[in-house]
């Protein structure tokens, strides 16, 4: 019951935002604070249920992005179009790279990711068809409602809100499912979980699956609300780390926690930003680095792991003696 | 009861927040944004940018006579607008468009800037000026060479520097008067990054020379931020071409300096597209071994006690380095800003973009070596001109063509060290 | 045309030499202590930045320079260990790769707010010049950094595997509860370990700012180079990464003088994953 009041005033509180906190800067964070909370819960998929990091995700996250603004370039349609096309291109990436790599541990698999990334930036900013170095650009004045180019932050609010809703709707369902059931068995022990018959190698690969295909949608959305992709914003490391440590920070392999690394992070970046940056003293990033070293230092596992922690406490009543894995929630 | 007395004072607090809002409406200064990399890989241009603007600041907000005639400097502050002062409000876009964007929205909307300058890097100019045009905020740009910032139709977007087509031309020219005194350009080659400024750059001079009859330029294309050049130098050495064109940034430009040094390659002249040639780290760390590398620029410090020496002296005791070519045009473009603000006499958007619209500087009203500022009906100042200037002494650069600007002859073949 | 192309081999092995340099210490702690540290490209810039504030101060050279970097660097390491690393080292790899790009964020831009944006360089002639050596040009400073590679490489090997010392921190890297049932403090071992590495990095960004430009930004262009040296050589193994450093070294001399520039980059990515799917330990990495 107690959980339910909570959970619905956190949602009251998230669908009510862009209302009580109106200014347009702070609508177009929210946004933001979704939209990277739609990537980095995408990559959660793989990276904390099924525990293999993938430090390269960016790529899938590119093709979202070139291909909506491709659509747009090179066929005068709307972006949108470029969302199915960017996730055909992304589940067959992921398809091809995920096959050989999988099977690599830990390390070697992060690895790979990184080198598959940086070749397809490599390769699109030497290719002119997807604009090389100079990038592609979206619709500078919107033709209709799907070119998506607003100017308030209102409707992108409430778009990937619903978007993070179906993301975190299809992540519950695949934990809650027989994969669910094979990919923790993987993440704690993958030698147990291949030899009491789960199909290791063939799950993650959906899971890398699934995930590349929702991270692209991710892209295409961010290319549809800043309208301009280069191979930096759109392929560079950066952005894989940016997700990596959303999820990491809120808690990897928990459903809500890339949404409360997106919900620090952000505003922290921005914010820090605001303050600092005009300094010219690159302390926005001090300030930023340090908070980030302490969260790590202090709460490894992320923020919502702590949060469930400080839940749990009170309920130390004789009757729940917990049963391992049994009440805990995906 | 307590919590009757918080409520009270929160009451008294937002009144009185409303009352001072209110108040300051009939404001006294004029707030422009400015967006530049104060972070990343192009925080030198950035930093420089922010300390060329406080430098104008100083100059606009106070009087100034021994600067002459030069706009904005007899008064302090602007006359335009009963002397009110002019403030920037400084923000960092990280070298990314997104952030651009962002702090570009935070700059109009909550700091309410009526005007913004800005970006440097032209993919963050595009997006960054995209916010402006949507909310009717004029934006001047000084330094983002990209041809396609002027062909988006924009109504509030103004930029001041020549672009990429104008500094084909340019280097056309000069090659054809080179040519005339004796000296081989026949064989060029095009040393590039493949960032948006190296690609579009060598695409627009490789048209432009082949539009006007020369043979297309050998075209070395590197990736940005190397840790080696060699084979890049090496490839150079075996073509031997008579003219070689750099357009580089700072990082980059160093490495080939010094990789041509110790490869022992000199090449017959050597012409930077400014950019990291131009940047005082560059002449400071690499100067002395890049003894007659030309240069375009539009900006020459010009003969002491001269309104641009006068500045030049200005920038550096603010910056701690002399006054370089994008510095200058960055203030260049704050000026003709200010100067419309000035003219307008409000600090209504409308009315500025106007008075924008309406520019028309003399070359002796500027500091940079235009032939004046007017802009055309897509915002470009067609009257945006360049000089070729050498680095003669390693450590400074002066002005030698075309004849009309030229402090000294250009001195030939290229020395290096 | 064989001259220039042994200019390319040669200059591709000195290249190569020196991402093996700033690669070694990299290696050590992934091998060992299992740690991804995404800070590494900058503990190279802070070596860097000593050497340069050792030429400002007294005019010294790398002599002076790679030592205090070294000396500087451990002290660094041993602080950022007991600071940082040893907590996130007990979670999982996601920790690690959240608190060390934290860190790193943190050492760029103190560095960025300490010594400004500007590009900074060492004299040219800071180490000789350049020599003329049967038609091939070789720069004295590059020489230099290589030498100090193939003794730095030589002398992680010799310590970890004929010192006591040696196999005691192998021993914590291959079992830690063992060897603490051995009287062996695992805790004092992977400091002693990270310390050692970020000397090793302290010298290799002291010798390499004899030749390349100083930026608090280079470690961002750096880091991914000794990332894909050290797992093409095998995570832990210090001649590995040796190899490793040389074999991309000249393979991206190569590429760039036959191929182009722009493509040396895609030509060694897909050579490393081409090795991952064949040989993923890479060239000397345990299977």
């Amino acid at each position: 019951m107690r959980r339910f009041v909570w959970a619905s005033v956190a949602l009251a509180l998230v669908l009510a935002y862009p209302l009580v906190f109106s200014s347009p800067f702070q609508q177009r964070l929210g946004a933001l604070v979704l939209l990277y909370a739609i990537a980095a819960s995408a990559w959660n998929i793989v990276g904390g249920y099924a525990g293999q990091v993938s430090v390269g995700h960016v790529v899938f996250f590119g093709c979202g992005a070139y291909s909506a603004m491709a659509a747009y370039a090179h066929f005068g349609l709307s972006p949108l179009v470029g969302i199915p096309v960017g996730i055909v291109i992304s589940v067959a990436i992921s398809a091809v790279v995920g096959v050989p790599t999988l099977r690599l541990s830990g390390h070697y698999f992060s690895m790979a990711t990184i080198a598959v990334a940086e070749l397809a930036r490599l390769i699109v900013t030497n290719t002119d068809y997807l604009g090389a170095g100079v990038g592609l650009s979206g619709p500078t004045v919107p033709r209709n409602i799907f070119d998506l180019s607003f100017i308030s932050a209102l409707p992108y609010y409430y778009l990937f809100l619903a978007v993070l809703a179906i993301t975190l709707g299809i992540t519950w369902w695949m934990a809650s499912n027989r994969m669910g059931f094979y990919l923790r068995a993987i993440r704690d022990s993958e030698r147990a979980a291949r030899s009491l018959g789960a199909p290791a190698s063939r799950t993650k690969l959906y899971a890398f699956m699934l995930s590349a295909g929702l991270t692209s949608v991710a892209g295409a959305l961010y290319a549809m609300m800043f309208g301009f992709i280069d191979p930096e914003s759109g392929l560079g490391i950066l952005i894989s780390v940016k997700i990596l440590i959303m999820a990491a920070l809120g808690g990897a392999g928990l459903l809500f926690g890339p949404l409360v690394g997106a919900a620090i992070l952000v505003p922290l970046e921005e914010i820090s930003n605001n303050l600092l940056g005009g300094k010219g003293a690159g302390l926005t990033f001090v300030v930023y680095g340090a908070i980030i070293v302490l969260i790590a230092r202090f709460q490894p596992g992320g923020i919502l792991t702590l949060i469930k922690r400080l839940w749990a406490r009170p309920r130390k009543t004789p009757t729940a003696i917990a049963v391992p894995g049994a009440s805990h929630a995906p | 009861m307590k919590f009757n007395h918080i409520l009270g004072l929160l009451c008294a607090a937002s009144i009185s927040m409303f009352v001072a809002g209110s108040a300051s409406a009939q404001d006294k200064t004029v707030k422009i944004g400015a967006i530049f990399p104060m972070t990343g890989n192009a925080a030198s241009a950035g930093v420089h940018a922010k300390a060329a603007i406080e430098t104008a600041l100083d100059i606009i907000n106070n009087a100034h006579p021994e600067l002459g005639n030069f706009p904005l400097a007899k008064n302090a502050g602007l006359a335009g607008l009963g002397g009110a002062k002019v403030e920037v409000v400084f923000a960092d876009n990280q070298g990314s468009p997104a952030t651009g964007q962002n702090q570009a929205l935070r700059l109009i909307t909550e700091e309410k800037v009526v005007a913004l300058t800005g970006a440097y890097q032209s993919g963050i100019t595009l997006t960054t000026s995209a916010i402006a045009e949507k909310y009717g905020i004029p934006f001047v740009n000084g330094e983002s060479v990209a041809a396609n910032l002027t062909e988006r139709g924009f109504k509030w977007f103004f930029r001041v520097t020549p672009i990429a087509s104008d500094f084909a031309k340019i280097y056309y020219e000069f090659l054809n008067d080179m040519k005339a005194t004796g000296v081989k350009t026949d064989s060029v080659a095009l040393v590039h990054d493949n960032t948006e400024y190296g690609t579009s750059v060598a695409t627009v001079i490789t048209s432009a020379f082949k539009e006007k009859g020369r043979s297309a330029p050998i075209d070395i294309a590197y990736a940005a931020n190397a840790t080696d050049v060699q084979s890049q130098v090496l490839q150079l050495k075996e073509k031997k071409p008579d003219v070689v064109i750099m357009v580089t940034y700072t990082s980059d430009a160093i490495l080939f300096a010094k990789t041509m040094q110790a490869l022992d390659y000199k090449p017959p002249m050597l012409l930077a597209d400014d950019a990291g040639y131009s940047d005082p780290s560059f002449i400071k760390a690499v100067g002395k071994i890049s003894v007659g590398a030309f240069n375009r620029s539009s900006w020459s410090v010009g003969p002491p006690g001269s309104p641009t020496a006068i500045i030049a002296e200005m920038y550096k005791k603010k910056s701690g380095d002399e006054m370089d070519d994008t510095a200058g045009r960055q203030m260049q473009a704050f000026f003709v800003l200010a100067d419309a603000i000035d003219r307008a006499g409000s600090t209504d958007p409308a009315k500025i973009q106007a008075a924008l619209k309406a520019t028309d500087l003399k070359p002796d009203q500027l500091m940079m070596g235009y032939k004046g500022i007017k802009f055309d009906d897509k915002g470009q100042n067609v009257l945006a001109a360049g000089v070729i200037i050498q680095l003669q002494d390693g450590e400074n650069y002066v002005a030698v063509w075309p004849k009309a600007n030229a402090q000294k002859t250009a001195v030939m073949p290229y020395k290096g060290w | 045309m064989s001259t220039i192309l042994a200019q390319v081999i040669v200059g591709g092995l000195l290249l190569g030499a020196i991402y093996a340099l700033f690669s070694s210490g990299l290696t050590l702690v992934w091998g060992m202590m299992n740690i991804v540290n995404f800070a590494h490209g900058d503990f190279v810039m802070l070596g860097m930045y000593v050497a340069y504030v050792v030429w400002s101060l007294f005019g010294a050279g790398p002599l002076l320079g790679a030592p205090l970097a070294a000396l500087l660097l451990a002290t660094v390491g041993i602080v950022v260990y007991f600071g940082l690393i040893r907590e996130i080292m007990k979670g999982p790899m996601l920790a690690q790769i959240l608190g060390t790009f934290g860190l790193a964020l943190l050492l760029r831009y103190s560095a960025f707010w300490w010594f400004g944006a500007n590009f900074l360089t060492l004299p040219e002639n800071i180490v000789g010049g350049t020599f003329d050596i049967l038609g091939l040009r070789i720069q004295a400073s590059r020489l230099l950094a290589g030498v100090v590679a193939l003794l730095v490489t030589l002398g992680l090997h010799l310590l970890l595997t004929r010192t006591s010392l040696g196999s005691k921190m192998l021993a914590v890297a291959e079992d830690s509860t063992a060897a603490q049932l051995m009287g062996i403090r695992p805790d004092t071992m992977q400091a002693i370990a990270w310390a050692i590495a970020a000397g090793a990095t302290g010298i290799a960004g002291a010798l390499i700012a004899t030749f390349f430009y100083i930026v608090p930004t280079v470690g961002e262009t750096l880091a991914i180079v000794a990332f894909v040296t050290v797992s093409l050589g095998g995570f832990g193994s210090v001649p590995g990464a040796l190899m490793a450093g040389l074999l991309i070294g000249v393979i991206e001399s190569l590429s760039a003088y036959l191929i182009g520039a722009v493509y040396k980059d895609i030509v060694v990515y897909s050579l490393f994953l081409g090795f991952l799917w064949f040989r993923p330990q890479g060239l000397m990495g345990k299977s």
